[in-house]
C-alpha cells in the first residue's frame, strides 16, 4: 500500500492537492481531493450595491470569465422583480454559450491533452502518414449536426487543419529542437515514460502537438463577441437589467451596430469550424483508441447520481425562484437529478428542480470535513442561510504551514459540501447530456427542443463510432471528456441561434437592450431574495443573493467545481473526484498520471470553489480613497 | 543545455528571412511605443541577447491573467511560449504536477540564479502565517520568496500582485497584500489590470528579452509605455465630454450614439492604462467602446471606490474632498470640478516629464 501525494495539480485553475491510497494491484482505496486556497471572496459583497456584484464576483475566476457575471446579474434580476429585454437576452446567451466553446476548447488541448499526448512520443511520428490520419479523421469523425433553418453567411468552411506533410515536419521539427536544447520550458518533468503514452500511435500525438499549438493562437479569436458586448476578455462588462450595449443602426459610435455585428458573426462561424473541424475528430480519434483499449474507469459518481440546472432562455423572462419565468422558457431543459444511470437507463431514476426547489431545504451546504465551522452544530444550510467562519485545523502530519498528509477523518479542505436533499452530486457536460438522455428514454420529452435533439443525435454517433451503449462510455473519464466535445458542438450551434434570433428581432424594429424601471434603490423591495442559474461550462452554477435596505446582506456561490471537487460526507459518502479517483487503476504508484488525467476530466477551477460568503460576518467599513493619489 | 537562442537565431531556425525577421522588430517596436529610431537598438538586441527563463507562480489569484497572456495575438502565444522566452514553472500551461514538478522548479531557481524573471500573478495573503494559500505543501508566502531571491527582475502581473486585488476589498478577510513588500527588496515591475491587456503583457516581457533590462517605469512601477495616460485623455468618447454631451442611463440616446459615459459612474478620468490607444483585441474595443463605464480595474483600491454605477458617494466616501478641491454635491459640478483637477495633476506629470528629459 502507498500514500501518494499529487501537489500541486497543474493545468487547472487554482490551487488542487489529492492524495489516494493505493494497493500493490493498482487499486485506489481511498482518496483525499483539498481545495488548499482560500480568499474569502464574498465576504466582501456585504454591503456593498447588488448592481456591482457581477464586477466582484465575477473575479473568482478568469478562466470561466463571464460566467460568475452572468449568474450574479440573474440572482440580482430574480430578487428584483426585473424581466430583461429580448436583445439583452440574445446576447448574454451568445456571451455564455462563446465562453462555453472557448473554455472547453482550452480545457482539451491546453489543461488536458498533455495527459493523453507526449511531444516526446511525436518524434518517431512519420509526417506523411499524419497527413493522411488528419484526411481519414475528417472523414470518419465529424459530425454533421448543426441548428436548423439558421441564416448562412459563410461560404464555405475557411478554417480547415492543415493535412500536408511539409505542415507536420516542421512541426515536428520544432519539437525536435525543443526536446534536443534539454531545455523544454512548459514541457519540463512530467511523466514522459508514462505507458499511457504508449496507447496512441506517434502520428496521434504528433497531430495533436500540431494542434495544441495552432488552438493557443485561435482561442482568443473565439471570445471575440465578449470584447465586440462586453467590452474586453477576461472579464467583460455586464449591467444588471440588461446589457451595457446599446444598439443602434444609426450611430457609427454606437457600441453595436452592423460592422460590429459582422465581426460576431465571424466569431461565431470560426468557433463552428474549429469545434467540427479539430475538436471533434481529435477527441473521438483519442476517446475511440482509449475505450476500445477496455479504458472505461473513471466514472465514480457519475454512475450515480448526476445534476443539472439547464439552460438558455429562449426569450426575455422574469423569475428564477421568484416565478417560472426561468424554467418554463429554457432551449434545453436538463434541470433535475438523475440517479443510477450507471446500471442502464432502465433502471434510472429522474427527478425534475423547480422553482419551489430552490426555496425549500432541497439544496444545502455541509462543512464536516471542510475548514469551517456551524453554529449549533448545525449540519446543514440552505444557501440563502449560508455561513462561513473558517476553522483550520492543520494537517494530519507536518505542520500548519508545511503538510506532508492531510487528515482524511478530520478537516482537509476549503470547499464546503453541497448536497442535493442531502445526497452528492456530480455536475459537468456529462451530468447535462446523462439528463437529457434519460429524460428522452424515459419518455420525459415528447417535443424536444433542437438543441435537446441534436444532444441525443450527438450521443447516437458517438454510441455508434466507439461501438458500445451510452450507458457504457458515457459514465467513464472518457465519456465525461467526449460530453465536453460535445457541449462545445452545442454552444457552437447556439450562438448561432440566439445570433440569428438576435438578428430577427432587430429586423422587427426592437433595438432596446436595457429595462431600466429597477435601476434606481428607491424602486426596490426593502427585503428580497434571488438565484441566478447557469449550466457553466463545468456545470450547473448557482449565486443566491439577499438584498435588505438597497444592500447586499448575504451572497452566496454554489459552484460546479464546489459539487465536484467537495470534501467527503460521513453519511453521504465521496463527493465526485474522490469516486473518480477510487475509480481509476494506477499502473505505478510513484507516477500517477492516471489520477491527474481523472482529475483533469472534469476541468478544475478551484478559486471558484473555495468563496463562501459569510451571513453573519464582521462589519465592513468601506475604505475611503483618494482617486487621484499616484 | 545551456545554450539559450536568440530571437534571430529563432528565426533562422525556423526558416524565417532576415527581412521577415527585420518586419518582426519593426513590429515590436511599435507596440513597445518606440519610436522608429530605436529599430536598430531593437534588432541588435534580437540578434545578441539570449532568451530569459521564466518562472511564473500563482497566489490568490483567478488565473484571468494567464488567461489575457495567452490571448496575446502580436507576438503570438505559442511564439512567446516556445521560442521568446522560456515559461520553465507555470500552474496553467506546464505539463508536469506534483513532487517533480516542485523539484523542477527548485533546479531552475538554483541553475539560472540571478538570471530568471519571476512573473507573479495573485496576491499574498498574510494572515494567519498564510495558511489561506498553500501550493505544494507550503504556504505561497514561502514559494515567493523563495523564488524571489535568485530572480533579475520581478513581474507583478494584475492589480493582485500589484494592489492585493478584490480579494483585498474591505474586510479583506485573507489579510491579501500586493508582493512588493514581500520580495526581499528588490525591485517589482507592476502591470496592473485586472487583468491587464494581454499585448500590455506580453510586451513587458519581451522588453526583457530584447533588451535585457525592464522597461522604463513610472514612480510606481509602472511600465511608462503602457500606464503613462489615463483612458479619459485617449479615449475616444473625450470629445463629447468636452462638448458637455452625456448618456444619462443605459440604452438612452446618448448611449446609442456613443456619447460620454462620465454620469455613469465612468473611471476612466481616474485611470491609467491602455484601453484608449492599444485597446483590446488590437484595437478592437475597450469597455467604453461597448458602452460600459470604465470601473477603474488598474488603479490602487478601485475595489473600495464603490458603487461602480454612480459617480456620488452615496455609499462612503468616494474620495478626500479638500483634496479633489471642491465640496461634492451637485453631480456635474462636482464631476467637473474633479476632473479639472485631475486635468492639471496631468499637466504637472506632463511638466515633470518634460523637465525629466531635458535633464537626460
Amino acid at each position: 500500500m502507498a500514500h501518494v501525494v499529487v501537489d500541486p495539480i497543474t493545468r487547472i485553475e487554482g490551487h488542487l492537492r489529492v492524495e489516494i491510497e493505493v494497493n500493490e494491484a493498482g487499486k485506489v482505496t481511498d482518496a483525499i481531493s483539498s481545495g488548499t486556497a482560500w480568499r474569502g471572496l464574498e465576504l466582501v459583497m456585504k454591503n456593498r450595491d447588488p448592481r456591482d456584484a457581477w464586477a466582484y464576483i465575477q473575479r473568482i475566476c478568469g478562466v470561466c470569465t463571464t460566467a460568475h457575471a452572468l449568474a450574479s446579474v440573474r440572482a440580482v434580476e430574480d430578487a428584483l422583480g426585473i424581466s430583461i429585454p429580448n436583445n439583452a437576452n440574445y446576447i448574454r446567451n451568445i456571451m455564455a454559450a462563446t465562453l462555453t466553446v472557448q473554455d472547453h476548447i482550452v480545457h482539451f488541448y491546453h489543461l488536458h491533452a498533455l495527459d493523453w499526448v507526449s511531444p516526446v512520443e511525436a518524434l518517431s511520428a512519420d509526417p506523411a502518414k499524419t497527413a493522411e490520419l488528419q484526411t481519414s479523421l475528417l472523414n470518419a469523425y465529424r459530425l454533421p449536426l448543426k441548428v436548423p433553418n439558421e441564416i448562412a453567411t459563410e461560404a464555405y468552411p475557411h478554417d480547415f487543419p492543415a493535412a500536408t506533410v511539409q505542415y507536420f515536419a516542421a512541426i515536428q521539427a520544432k519539437v525536435k529542437a525543443i526536446v534536443d536544447s534539454g531545455q523544454l520550458g512548459i514541457f519540463a518533468a512530467q511523466w514522459w515514460d508514462h505507458p499511457d503514452y504508449k496507447l496512441l500511435p506517434p502520428e496521434v500525438h504528433l497531430l495533436a502537438v500540431a494542434h495544441y499549438l495552432e488552438m493557443l493562437d485561435k482561442q482568443r479569436e473565439i471570445v471575440t463577441p465578449h470584447v465586440v458586448f462586453g467590452g474586453k476578455n477576461p472579464h467583460p462588462h455586464y449591467v444588471v437589467g440588461g446589457v451595457p450595449c446599446a444598439i443602434s443602426l444609426n450611430d457609427g459610435n454606437a457600441p453595436v451596430n452592423t460592422a460590429r455585428l459582422a465581426i460576431v458573426d465571424r466569431a461565431i462561424n470560426f468557433a463552428r469550424s474549429l469545434v467540427n473541424n479539430y475538436y471533434l475528430p481529435d477527441l473521438i480519434a483519442v476517446g475511440n483508441i482509449y475505450v476500445r483499449a477496455g479504458r472505461v474507469d473513471g466514472g465514480g459518481l457519475s454512475k450515480t447520481r448526476v445534476m443539472a440546472f439547464g439552460d438558455y432562455p429562449l426569450d426575455g423572462y422574469k423569475g428564477t425562484s421568484n416565478g417560472n419565468g426561468y424554467f418554463n422558457n429554457l432551449l434545453i431543459r436538463s434541470n433535475g437529478v438523475v440517479e443510477n444511470f450507471g446500471q442502464g437507463v432502465a433502471n434510472a431514476s429522474f427527478y425534475e428542480i423547480t422553482a419551489d426547489d430552490l426555496k425549500n431545504d432541497t439544496v444545502s451546504e455541509g462543512v464536516e470535513h471542510a475548514w469551517y465551522e456551524y453554529p449549533d452544530h448545525k449540519d446543514l444550510l440552505h444557501p440563502w442561510e449560508g455561513i462561513t467562519k473558517p476553522n483550520y485545523t492543520g494537517p494530519k502530519t507536518g505542520t500548519p504551514t508545511m503538510w506532508e498528509t492531510l487528515n482524511e477523518s478530520g478537516k482537509y479542505s476549503w470547499l464546503k459540501t453541497p448536497k442535493w436533499k442531502g445526497k452528492l452530486c456530480e455536475v459537468g457536460p456529462l451530468a447535462h447530456y446523462i439528463i437529457i438522455y434519460t429524460k428522452s428514454q424515459k419518455g420525459l420529452l415528447p417535443e424536444p427542443t433542437w438543441a435537446e435533439k441534436m444532444m441525443l443525435d450527438q450521443i447516437q454517433a458517438v454510441s455508434t463510432v466507439l461501438g458500445v451503449s451510452a450507458e457504457t462510455w458515457m459514465p467513464t473519464m472518457v465519456g465525461r471528456t467526449a460530453c465536453r466535445a460535445l457541449d462545445a458542438q452545442l454552444a457552437a450551434e447556439i450562438n448561432r441561434f440566439f445570433f440569428d434570433k438576435l438578428i430577427a428581432n432587430m429586423k422587427n424594429g426592437d433595438t432596446t437592450t436595457m429595462n431600466n424601471e429597477k435601476w434606481y434603490p428607491d424602486t426596490w423591495p426593502k427585503e428580497c431574495m434571488g438565484v441566478g442559474l447557469y449550466e457553466a461550462p463545468r456545470g450547473g452554477l448557482s449565486h443566491w443573493v439577499v438584498i435588505k435596505d438597497e444592500k447586499i446582506d448575504n451572497y452566496q456561490c454554489l459552484v460546479p467545481t464546489t459539487w465536484n471537487a467537495c470534501p467527503r460526507d460521513d453519511k453521504a459518502g465521496h463527493g465526485a473526484y474522490e469516486l473518480a479517483m477510487m475509480d481509476t487503476h494506477v499502473a505505478i504508484a510513484n507516477k500517477p498520471l492516471e489520477i491527474a488525467k481523472v482529475v483533469r476530466s472534469f476541468d478544475p477551477c478551484m478559486a471558484c470553489a473555495t468563496h463562501m460568503y459569510n451571513t453573519k460576518g464582521e462589519e465592513i467599513s468601506i475604505i475611503s480613497t483618494d482617486p487621484y493619489r499616484r | 543545455m545551456d545554450k539559450r537562442e536568440s530571437l534571430w537565431e529563432a528565426y533562422l531556425k525556423r526558416g524565417f528571412s532576415r527581412r521577415s525577421f527585420l518586419k518582426g522588430c519593426v513590429a515590436l517596436t511599435s507596440l513597445m511605443g518606440l519610436s522608429t529610431d530605436m529599430l536598430s537598438k531593437v534588432v541588435e538586441a534580437a540578434e545578441t541577447k539570449p532568451l530569459p527563463v521564466v518562472v511564473w507562480i500563482h497566489g490568490h489569484e483567478c488565473t484571468g491573467c494567464d488567461e489575457s497572456f495567452i490571448r496575446s495575438a502580436s507576438p503570438l502565444a505559442s511564439d512567446i511560449v516556445l521560442t521568446n522566452i522560456a515559461l520553465e514553472y507555470d500552474h496553467l500551461l506546464s505539463a508536469a504536477c506534483g513532487a517533480p514538478f516542485e523539484a523542477h522548479l527548485d533546479e531552475v531557481i538554483n541553475k539560472h540564479n540571478g538570471q530568471y524573471i519571476l512573473a507573479v500573478e495573485g496576491a499574498v495573503a498574510t494572515k494567519d502565517s498564510g495558511v489561506y494559500c498553500m501550493s505544494g505543501g507550503h504556504t505561497f508566502t514561502h514559494l515567493l520568496s523563495k523564488a524571489a531571491k535568485g530572480a533579475a527582475a520581478i513581474i507583478a502581473y494584475g492589480s493582485c500582485a500589484a494592489y492585493g486585488g478584490i480579494q483585498a476589498a474591505s474586510p479583506n478577510p485573507t489579510g491579501s497584500a500586493g508582493i512588493s513588500n514581500f520580495v526581499g527588496g528588490k525591485p517589482v515591475v507592476n502591470v496592473p489590470g485586472c487583468p491587464p491587456i494581454p499585448e500590455v503583457m506580453t510586451g513587458v516581457v519581451m522588453h526583457v528579452a530584447l533588451f535585457g533590462t525592464v522597461p522604463p517605469l513610472d514612480g510606481d512601477g509602472r511600465p511608462k509605455q503602457f500606464y503613462g495616460n489615463r483612458i479619459h485623455d485617449t479615449c475616444y468618447r473625450r470629445p463629447f465630454f468636452d462638448a458637455g454631451m452625456f448618456a444619462e442611463t443605459y440604452d438612452d440616446a446618448g448611449s446609442k450614439a456613443g456619447w460620454c459615459l462620465y454620469k455613469l459612474g465612468c473611471r476612466g478620468p481616474e485611470t491609467y492604462n491602455s484601453c484608449g490607444n492599444l485597446r483590446w483585441w488590437q484595437g478592437m474595443s475597450y469597455p467604453i467602446q461597448s458602452g460600459a463605464a470604465c470601473i477603474g480595474c488598474s488603479n490602487k483600491n478601485f475595489w473600495d471606490e464603490a458603487p461602480f454605477s454612480d459617480r456620488l458617494p452615496k455609499y462612503g466616501k468616494l474620495g478626500d474632498a479638500d483634496k479633489i478641491g471642491v465640496g461634492l454635491g451637485v453631480l456635474t459640478a462636482a464631476g467637473v470640478g474633479a476632473h479639472a483637477v485631475a486635468s492639471i495633476i496631468q499637466r504637472n506629470r506632463r511638466d515633470n516629464l518634460m523637465e525629466e528629459e531635458h535633464k537626460d
